[in-house]
């Protein structure tokens, strides 16, 4: 299996204590490779560097820039640019993996500095949008650079076919897939019950599409009850839900992971109406994972996760009457359920990180075929020069 | 005074322009080598393997035939043919596989499972090889790369028009 021991740089481009898709996919990886015998260091922006585990390197504080239609935490500029320079000399790495190298933060630094192998992951999906052709020119030169590139999903690889002309390998994110199906089945969370774990004040998660789905629900289902686990406010988010139907309505806050695990194990169903935005949709391996029946909206990255059906049920995105629809008649059909949670928990074990970092592993492999480690790039080293002159002073 | 500094330094960006092509290019360059080395590599082993199992019990003696015609082909085929021979033996490969899994042995099995592992890094190969080649040929195309022959006497990269599904 992974037999030779490597030394691996991670670069994480959003700042590590702000909660996100990439920075658990990041912390997972790199936790995953350590175990395995590698030595990983992870460079990443941070606001409060003594909290970070001891692989992470902080390369400064992020700032809080807008894009793609949130707020996201990067980090760039001249210093920036001198510690990734400086932390790329100062361990002899084997490859270096870096994470959304195409968005303005370290990992695209990161790829502009450094020469050999270089694997990219890239994570977002996004519609085509037009200042590409602007930045298209700038991004090339450095994205080509890498020698293997992942998408964690088809919707991924397309925005990257779409965005910078270039193909990618499609690796899904990992999950522990054990420590979900390990989840106990706890009475409290029983019966007709429908489970939503997420940021629910976010539009695009679609709580509201369920909200306005279950006066229909509720006619069929009498008993029904909603569990809504995640961070935020609910007493402003239940100014929106209907007063008759707010009893039916239970917001649980932040659960911790072995409790996701047993909410998963437990609930009826496991609604997902997430409206975009979505790339991979990790929330639903960790569902299929715990023996969830998942109920789903057909955004893209939902419809492939789930097989187009195979693994769960779907419906058409931001309906809330076919959502109703689709709930009512899986409450209604034990055994329809039975067999979407059967099907799912099998399919969830591709996800796991065995199966995921081997894949990862073999590209590792390819990308160092022929190279002997990664060195600063030679190329502009005047400019770099230029730029980095108050390191070299010190 | 003014419009000599100006011209100079619009040489100088110029300069820096050029030699900057001409380090991406190489670069390139450099990246369709060593994946083309990757995927020979895998395809060779591959090649291998569908060789010991013509040899072993799993083939019947006339499937054992095609399949070692098909990957002694695969391995001397020279580079304008070896896509043809590869998908060849993909294809026998495929025949046997359909139908000698039920009554494999151990070692037999361990050796299917050694070639579906290749298989699956074949692909991973394939694609990492293909962009290396399309990038290298879009950067080619591009006019300051041409009228100042920064390819220098580098061949231009083929595509090899590998089954995007082998296996």
């Amino acid at each position: 299996m992974l037999t030779k021991k490597l030394t691996i740089g991670i670069v994480c481009p959003y700042g590590w204590d702000t909660p996100g898709g990439v920075q658990n996919h990041v912390r997972d990886l790199a936790e995953f490779l350590i175990a395995a015998g590698h030595t990983v260091s992870v460079l990443a922006p941070a606001i409060d560097e003594s909290q970070l585990p001891d692989y992470v390197v902080s390369a400064g504080k992020p700032i809080s820039i807008p894009y793609n239609g949130a707020v996201a935490r990067v980090l760039f500029g001249p210093i920036a640019y001198a510690r990734v320079r400086q932390w790329i000399g100062s361990a002899e790495f084997d490859l270096l993996h870096l994470h959304e190298p195409a968005i303005p933060s370290i990992s695209l630094l990161a790829c502009w500095a450094a020469e050999g192998p270089m694997v990219g992951t890239f994570h977002a999906a996004a519609k085509r949008q037009k200042v590409i052709f602007a930045i298209g020119p700038i991004l090339e030169p450095a994205i080509e650079k890498l020698s293997a590139r992942i998408a964690v999903s088809e919707a991924a690889r397309l925005t990257l076919t779409d965005h910078l002309e270039t193909d990618a390998v499609v690796v899904p994110n990992g999950i522990y897939a054990k420590r979900y199906s390990a989840g106990i089945f706890q009475q409290k969370w029983a019966g007709n019950t429908i489970g939503f774990i997420g940021r629910f004040e976010e539009p695009r998660k679609g709580l509201q599409v369920l909200v306005d789905a279950l006066p229909i629900v509720a006619r069929f289902a009498p008993d029904v009850k909603v569990f809504v686990a995640g961070p935020g406010d609910p007493r402003e988010f239940e100014k929106h839900i209907d007063p008759q139907l707010r009893h039916r309505f239970e917001f649980l806050g932040k659960i911790s992971e072995q409790e996701k695990a047993d909410f998963m194990s437990s609930v009826s169903l496991y609604v997902a109406p997430n409206t975009g935005g979505e790339s991979f949709g990790i929330i639903l391996a960790e569902a299929l994972a715990g023996g969830a029946c998942v109920v789903a909206s057909n955004i893209p990255a939902f419809d492939s996760l789930l097989g187009s059906g195979e693994f769960g049920a779907l419906f058409e995105s931001e309906n809330s009457t076919d959502l109703a629809k689709v709930i009512i008649d899986l409450l209604r059909d034990q055994n329809r359920r039975k067999q979407l949670s059967i099907a799912g928990k099998a399919h969830a074990q591709i996800f796991d990180w065995d199966v995921v970092a081997q894949q990862i592993f073999s590209i590792y492999e390819m990308a160092m075929v022929g190279a002997n480690g990664v060195s600063l790039s030679s190329d502009g080293r005047a400019w770099s020069r230029f730029l980095s002159r108050d390191e070299e002073k010190k | 005074m003014k419009s000599a500094l100006i011209l100079g330094f619009v040489l100088l960006v110029g300069l820096w322009y050029l030699s900057f092509s001409a380090t991406r290019l190489d670069r390139l360059h450099h990246r369709v080598e060593t994946s083309w080395a990757n995927l020979d590599v895998l395809l060779q082993k591959r090649a291998a393997i569908a060789l010991e199992i013509a040899h072993s019990d799993l083939a019947d003696p006339a499937s054992s035939l095609l399949l070692t015609g098909a990957a002694y082909q695969a391995r001397d085929a020279d580079v304008e043919h070896r896509s043809v021979a590869e998908s060849g033996l993909s294809g026998a490969l495929s025949l046997i596989l359909s139908d000698g899994l039920a009554h494999a042995s151990d070692s037999e099995k361990a050796l299917l499972q050694e070639l579906s592992a290749l298989t699956a890094k074949i692909g991973v190969a394939i694609a990492i090889h293909t962009d290396a080649v399309s990038s290298t040929q879009m950067v080619r195309k591009k006019l300051v790369v041409k009228t100042f022959r920064l390819a220098g006497t580098a061949p231009l990269p083929v595509t090899y028009e590998f089954e995007s599904d082998v296996l």
